[in-house]
């Protein structure tokens, strides 16, 4: 199998990434040299259960029937990311319990810096790693944490790897660190709305692993409604106000994205209740 | 209008990020105000905009709005937002009953656990901004005070942030790592007690050494607390509890948020807090008017907009026990370009009931 790739989306909350993430699997898992394919969500509590009536999400892989047989979806919590990787390395579930399962251990892998974020990256590259637990995905679609919250995600490997720089865990925290400066292994999604805050956080966003991590995100400008004059011109006086004004905004974050020259695509906004034909309508925006 | 019950002193807005949830505490607190009471509004990361509309300052302190936004004189608004880590410090302080010397203090403030609290630990964010609360509404000094929570991942986490952190200075854990002068034989015997050595390697293999010693350190510096530290929590608890508290979900109008606002409401409910108010936050007005003259695209979205409009009538009605709990109400949607006092407060009034 070719080398497995790592699509994290991610955005200001509210802005529409956990729909593009799974449009996005969904759009991968139909092509012929492409699968199976992986949606992993970052949850404690599941935003796919209810929105893609999917009943028996977990943290074990089980396939999305109702879009393609294809596409399996996961939940990911970092203890279960953790808890799978020390099993892995330690095989026996009682020794697992003795290390894990007491008082001190629990508070400290609470409180240690990036712990957390460190297990979710390590369980998200270890395909491409050779390294712990693997899986049989030729890609995965993570739905990731917002902005601020992902970026301190991003740091963890390298900031772990400077606490700790020699022995297993430095090692691989190095590695996770390569992984996810490597455009071949990884890329990020940032989503944005065209209003202001979240233009300007994508904007911030992008240049912040840019420089960082010399990451080159892609940016999808997202709910666009794409009017047109004629669309609104014989609406009374206060709703061509309220139409222009939203023609006006999508125009100002399509300058705003360009000035940055940030490439990006338009993604409309499209008026469907049904969520199933939703993320397939959604998908032919990525072909 | 917002109906709140005469008796309530405390109003905690919660709900998922992108809804539009600080600038609804704004404005429920400016109509309040507006109505006749002294109310004290706190946020924690308004946009640029809403505080330059508002006229408040990132400083952390209570700033009088009263005058700025042009309010009739019965009422009174006073706005704060909570500076995360000066908050914490000033728990820290509180809670060592001042016991600390100021040395002492730097020692802590300086700490490696000490600045992953006060910074990003999930969950210590929510903890202050409760902490915060609880004082105010101690103060006496306000009729009411409105809470925009933290934007958690989950509105649940808000809830559960003071038994997270409370977990945490347990005594099991704590009394570990206390006393560094006879760490080297209490630490290991009660660990050799447990008969689990190697815990302390895998921990250290899994946050190094220095960690540990800056842990032992942490909890030196912080015996005392505690005692204090539980009442905290226990304070906090009752405040959340009160029948004088009422929480609001603010969610929007948007297929993804229908089953999420049904859940997170039983919950919450389940839970036995007291929620008493859904805002529907973000409703287009033109949608309802119908008009012939539509173009096809705009008639695409007014049919997407009353139809999610009623789906989402319907999951928040088709339970009667639930329906009889929750008053329900629609916001109009504000153009960013019209955020002021005097807008939000005319957008407070257009707040209507759904049910």
């Amino acid at each position: 199998m070719a080398t497995q790739k790592i699509h994290f989306f991610t955005g200001k909350g509210g802005v529409g990434k956990s729909l593009l993430a799974a449009s996005y699997a969904y759009a991968i898992a139909k092509k012929i040299d492409r699968g199976p394919v992986l949606l992993a969500e970052l949850t404690e509590r599941s935003f796919y259960r209810d929105f893609l009536s999917h009943k028996n999400i977990g943290y074990k892989p089980s396939v999305l029937q109702n879009l393609s047989k294809n596409l399996s979806i996961s939940q990911w919590s970092a203890a279960d990311c953790l808890k799978e990787y020390a099993m892995h390395l330690l095989k026996i579930e009682s020794l697992y319990k003795i290390f894990f399962e007491n008082p001190i251990s629990k508070s400290l892998i609470q409180v240690a810096p990036g712990l957390q974020e460190l297990a979710i990256l390590g369980k998200a590259t270890s395909g491409q790693r050779k390294h712990g637990p693997q899986m049989p995905f030729s890609d995965i679609a993570i739905d990731a944490f917002a902005t601020g919250h992902f970026i301190n995600m991003l740091r963890a490997p390298k900031a772990m790897s400077e606490i700790i720089s020699v022995g297993p865990m430095g090692e691989q925290s190095r590695s996770i660190d390569r992984c996810l400066r490597d455009a071949s292994l990884c890329q990020v999604h940032i989503v944005t709305n065209a209003e202001e805050l979240p233009i300007s956080e994508a904007i911030e966003l992008y240049f912040e692993l840019k420089k960082e991590f010399g990451i080159r995100s892609s940016v999808y400008l997202n709910k666009l409604l794409n009017l047109d004059d004629l669309d609104f011109k014989n609406l009374p006086e206060d709703e061509q106000k309220y139409f222009s004004e939203i023609a006006e905004n999508e125009q100002i974050s399509i300058q705003k994205l360009a000035a940055e020259n940030i490439d990006f695509k338009k993604i409309l906004f499209i008026p469907e209740t049904d969520t199933v034909k939703l993320v397939e309508s959604l998908s032919k925006f990525y072909d | 209008m917002i109906e709140l019950k005469s008796l309530t002193k405390t109003l905690i807005c919660i709900g998922p990020g992108g809804v539009g949830k600080t600038t609804m505490a704004a404005t429920i607190a400016i109509g309040k105000a507006h109505e006749g009471k002294k109310v004290l509004v706190l946020t924690i990361d308004p946009s640029l905009r809403l505080a330059q509309a508002l006229g408040i300052k990132p400083d952390g302190h209570v700033h009088n709005l009263t005058s700025q936004t042009m309010l009739a004189q019965k009422g009174s608004l006073f706005a704060c937002v909570i500076q995360h880590e000066i908050a914490f410090h000033e728990f820290i302080i509180q809670a060592s009953s001042n016991k600390l010397a100021t040395h002492d203090i730097d020692k802590l403030t300086q700490n490696k656990l000490y600045k992953q609290l006060s910074t990003k630990l999930s969950g210590s964010q929510e903890f202050t901004s409760l902490f915060k609360l609880n004082s105010y509404v101690q103060s006496g000094l306000y009729d009411l005070v409105i809470l925009d929570t933290p934007p958690a991942q989950h509105t649940w986490q808000f809830l559960k942030a003071p038994e997270k952190l409370s977990q945490l200075f347990n005594e099991g854990v704590a009394s570990w790592f206390r006393n560094p002068a006879q760490a080297d034989i209490g630490f290991f015997k009660k660990i050799l007690n447990i008969g689990t050595t190697q815990v302390l390697k895998a921990l250290e293999t899994l946050t190094g050494a220095d960690f540990i010693k800056e842990l032992s350190l942490f909890f030196s510096a912080v015996q005392n607390w505690q005692a204090p530290l539980e009442k905290q929590v226990l304070d906090c608890h009752r405040l959340l509890a009160s029948p004088t508290t009422e929480f609001a979900l603010i969610t929007m109008l948007d297929q993804s948020r229908i089953t999420e606002c049904q859940k997170i409401s039983q919950e919450i409910l389940q839970e036995g807090y007291h929620l008493t108010t859904v805002v529907i936050n973000k409703v287009p007005q033109w949608f309802k008017n119908s008009r012939a003259s539509y173009s096809q695209k705009i008639q695409r979205l007014s049919d997407y907009y009353q139809k999610t409009e009623s789906l989402f009538m319907q999951s928040l009605t088709s339970d009667a026990g639930f329906k009889n709990q929750l008053k329900i109400y629609k916001c109009p949607e504000v153009s960013q370009n019209q955020l002021h006092a005097k807008k939000l407060s005319e957008i407070y009034f257009q707040i209507s009931r759904f049910n």
